[in-house]
Formats: C-alpha cells, structure tokens, sequence
C-alpha cells in the first residue's frame, strides 16, 4: 500500500462512479496502472473511490468505454489548499499590511514634550528641534540619537544651560533648564563708589555723586571715589552714587609653552559599516573588509525597530572607523613667544569684565630651555574700578 | 490433448521440483488476517461488487466473498485487498 502523505501532498479526488459497467470500469482502470482505492459501493450500481488528481483527467475515457457516469466529490491535498489560499489571500495581505502599519506608527514620533522652559525659549527649542528633524510624525529611524539632540540643542539655544532628551516610546521628554540671568539690583539705597583694586584714574563716568578723584589720580582698593554725599557740607543730601571708573590696573602673567607637543588627531580618513542584527545575530549589508587603519577609534550607533511598547530584535547597526593620527607640533623659537603671548592675553581677558581693555603689555622675562618658552608678561589695563559700598546715614555724620 | 500435457507437465514439475504452487499452477493466493482483512494474488478482473458480496474472476474458476460492509482498501491488475466482515470464501467452477 502507497503512503496516503505522499498522496495528500499530490492531492486526492473522491469519485462517485455509477452506471451499469462499473466492474468493467474498475477492472478497465486497474488494467492500465491507475491507482484507487477505498472502493467503496453504495446500492447495487454506484461505487465511490479515492484516486490521485494527477489520474483523474484520464478516467472520463475510461468511464465512456464502460458506460458509467463520473461526479466528482471531494478534493484534498495541498494542490487545493493552496487553491483556496489564494483565494482567501487578501486575509493574509491585510493581516502582514497590519503588522507592518503598526510596526510603522510605532517607530514614529508622536509626541515631543518640553519641560521648564518659558514659552518663548520653549518655541526656540521647538525650531532648533524641527531644523534637527526631531518632528510629529517623523520616523525615529532617521533622527539622531538622543545625546546628539541633546548636544545640538545646548549648543544652538542659548538660553538653556542643560536639556535632558528622553525618548519613552514614541514621545520626546526634554527637561530644560534655563540659564537664570540674575536681575541687577538697583541699589538704591544711599552708597559711595570706592575703588576695587590699586589704579591710575584714566576716564570717569559719574552718574551721581561727587567725585572726590580726579583723572590721573592713584587710588588704592577701598579709597572713596564718588561720595553719596552731595550738597553743602552742613546738610548733604543723601543720593545712590552711581557710575563708572576707568583706571588702568596692571597684571602680571606667566606663560609656558612646550615648543614640541603631540596631539592625537583624525585624518579623514574613515570607513562605515553597516550591520543588520536579528538577536545576536550581526549580518553585515554594506562596508565589508578589514580595517586597515593602525589606530583608529569606533563609533556605533544602534536603531531598534519598535513594536508597540516592545523593541524588537531587529535592529540596524552602524559602525564607523577613523583613523587616528599622532601629530607633533613644533614651532620656532619666534612662534612659540607669540603664541605664548596671545595665549597669555586669552589668559588676561578671561579673567576681566567685558569692557575692559589691553592697553599695553610689556614682555619682562623670556626663556627657552628644556624645549619651553617661558613668557612674564606685565599687561596695563583699562577697567572699571568703582564698587559700590552702601552707607547708612549714621555713618556719614 | 496439448493443454492436457501443459498441466500434467506443470503438475509434475511443482510437485518434484519443490516450486511455489501459485507461481507455477496461476492459483490464487488468499491472505486472511482473521474476519477482517483479505488479501487476494493472482486474480483476473472484478466481476462484480457490492458492500456484501465481491465476485473475482481467476484463472480456473471464480471466487466468490460474501460478508458485510465491503471496502476494497486496494487494487491491483493482480492483487486486491478487501476490508470489511468476511463472513465465507467460496470457489465456484466455471
């Protein structure tokens, strides 16, 4: 007996055979190899059997020869499954067309919600985060990762001094905080204007008050300059001084600079690679070969692919190599004072208010040994002086 | 008279020879495993068939089964299997 699978497979007709000849018909059948089985009879002149679908074209010659009539009732086997799946294929289409919608809508952005920020900087991180591609209904495939938003946006507004970027599904959370710039006080109450540091007047701006210095005068730190007191000297009248004191103050800096220095550097040179990973499973689709760079660094950045809440282990991989160079920097002797100096300046002005101004530097020691320059260099500068020093009536009398 | 001799002579060899009896003479080979199954070599055609009653034609003869609820499971130009109650197996001469 044949294995009635490999039959299934091939598909299986059930045959409803009647007539007068029907044994002349079987026997006709068996005569020319036709397999069938499961002959089965129903009444005195009608049969039903089992046969292959391959054979069933061939028997209506057979069933004409014996005069028998043929129905045909069942059909099973693969051949019509797949029939019927066919048929019923816009199921299955629109069952994958479902998955993959969700799939779609589950890797977007829906949402992008910022926290503690004003409204206006609130906007201004709204157009920095659309001119990054950070939108409503963006695919999160093609947006950077989230410290690169992070850094973009700290860099771009400057009204924000740090924004945590968090994705939690599909919704952007930004935590700003904003840079708080303190209000100057109007100091209103009474006060003088005494010197900061030990200067030379060189300009004075008095709003109000009486200047006690002159220009070109030398004052040292705590020396009054503007008197809140103004009026006849019997009945002053007690006002808020107020202005500003230009005196030329000096500094003193010293400077060292390593004629030969080394810095590790990125040539341009580089190389991506590009993965498709499946579980554990890192197939390469672009970027094959070995990195032929002696020193290089690796950066990954990872996509998930989101399905609902849950990620999916399918993810795209992308894998940049740069080659990294050591260069070493040496300058002349002539170089290195100037590069010393404008560092020395750098220096200087970093530690000044913005206002103040070199007005002239003077290079009092100069060395070069050990492969170093060391400068001291004394600079003048123009600053304001005035600090204000509140009084109270008591002290003035 | 030849065919006479054929048979004399087929006879003969089966019986000195020590050859299968079927394979020599075209008789029937019947299997029966108990009421339910029959297993039949050697026959020439379906004669008639019913779920009571199968009719095969042989060489020398007829065999006729009678019995209930007949399923021919299998068949073959010269082997047929039959499922069902066997209930007799008769031989009826030409």
């Amino acid at each position: 007996m044949k294995n009635q699978w490999i039959e299934f497979y091939k598909g299986v007709v059930t045959v409803k055979a009647y007539g007068k000849g029907i044994e002349r018909f079987i026997n006709s059948l068996t005569r020319d190899k036709i397999h069938i089985w499961n002959v089965r009879s129903h009444g005195t002149s009608a049969i039903t059997f089992q046969m292959n679908l391959r054979d069933a074209k061939k028997i209506r010659k057979y069933a004409r020869d014996s005069e028998c009539k043929l129905e045909f009732q069942q059909r099973e086997g693969i051949p019509f499954l797949a029939i019927r799946m066919l048929r019923n294929s816009g199921f299955l289409i629109g069952a994958f067309l479902f998955l993959v919608v969700i799939t779609l809508l589950s890797n977007m952005v829906w949402g992008i919600e910022i926290k503690g920020a004003n409204p206006a900087t609130e906007y201004k991180i709204q157009k920095e985060l659309e001119a990054m591609g950070v939108k409503t209904g963006k695919l999160q495939f093609f947006i950077d990762n989230v410290e690169a938003i992070q850094k973009g946006l700290t860099n771009n507004v400057k009204e924000i001094t740090w924004v945590g970027v968090e994705l939690k599904g599909t919704t952007y959370h930004l935590q700003v905080v904003e840079k708080n710039e303190p209000e100057k006080i109007e100091a209103l109450g009474p006060q003088h204007l005494v010197a900061k540091k030990k200067a030379i007047i060189e300009n004075m701006f008095v709003e109000e008050g009486q200047p006690v210095v002159s220009i070109h005068d030398r004052v040292v730190p705590g020396q009054l300059l503007v008197s809140g007191l103004v009026g006849k000297e019997e009945e002053p009248e007690v006002v808020s001084a107020k202005g500003e004191v230009f005196g030329e103050t000096w500094y003193k800096s010293t400077v060292t600079l390593p004629i030969n220095s080394t810095f590790q550097v990125f040539n341009g040179n580089e190389k991506e690679k590009h993965y498709l990973e499946i579980g554990s499973w890192k197939i390469p689709i672009w970027g094959f070969g070995k990195i032929e760079f002696k020193e290089h660094e690796k950066e990954e950045n990872k996509k998930s692919l989101r399905f609902l809440s849950w990620n999916l282990p399918l993810s795209y991989q992308n894998e940049t190599f740069r080659e990294r160079q050591t260069i070493t920097r040496t300058y002349t002797n002539k170089e290195a004072v100037e590069v010393a100096k404008e560092m020395a300046r750098q220096d200087i002005k970093s530690l000044l208010d913005d206002n103040a101004k070199i007005k002239g530097e003077k290079v009092l020691h100069q060395s070069a040994d050990n492969g170093k320059v060391t400068l001291s260099i004394h600079f003048q500068i123009i600053e304001n002086i005035a600090q204000g020093q509140p009084f109270t009536q008591g002290d003035a009398e | 008279m030849a065919k006479k001799w054929g048979t004399v002579l087929r006879s003969w060899m089966t019986k000195n020879m020590e050859l299968p009896q079927d394979v020599m003479m075209d008789l029937p080979r019947i299997t029966m495993i108990g009421q339910i199954h029959i297993y039949i070599e050697n026959h020439r055609g379906l004669l008639s068939f019913s779920d009571k009653e199968i009719r095969l034609l042989l060489k020398q003869g007829q065999l006729l089964v009678k019995g209930k609820a007949f399923v021919i499971k299998t068949i073959m130009p010269e082997e047929i299997m039959l499922e069902g109650k066997i209930d007799q197996v008769t031989y009826l001469p030409d």
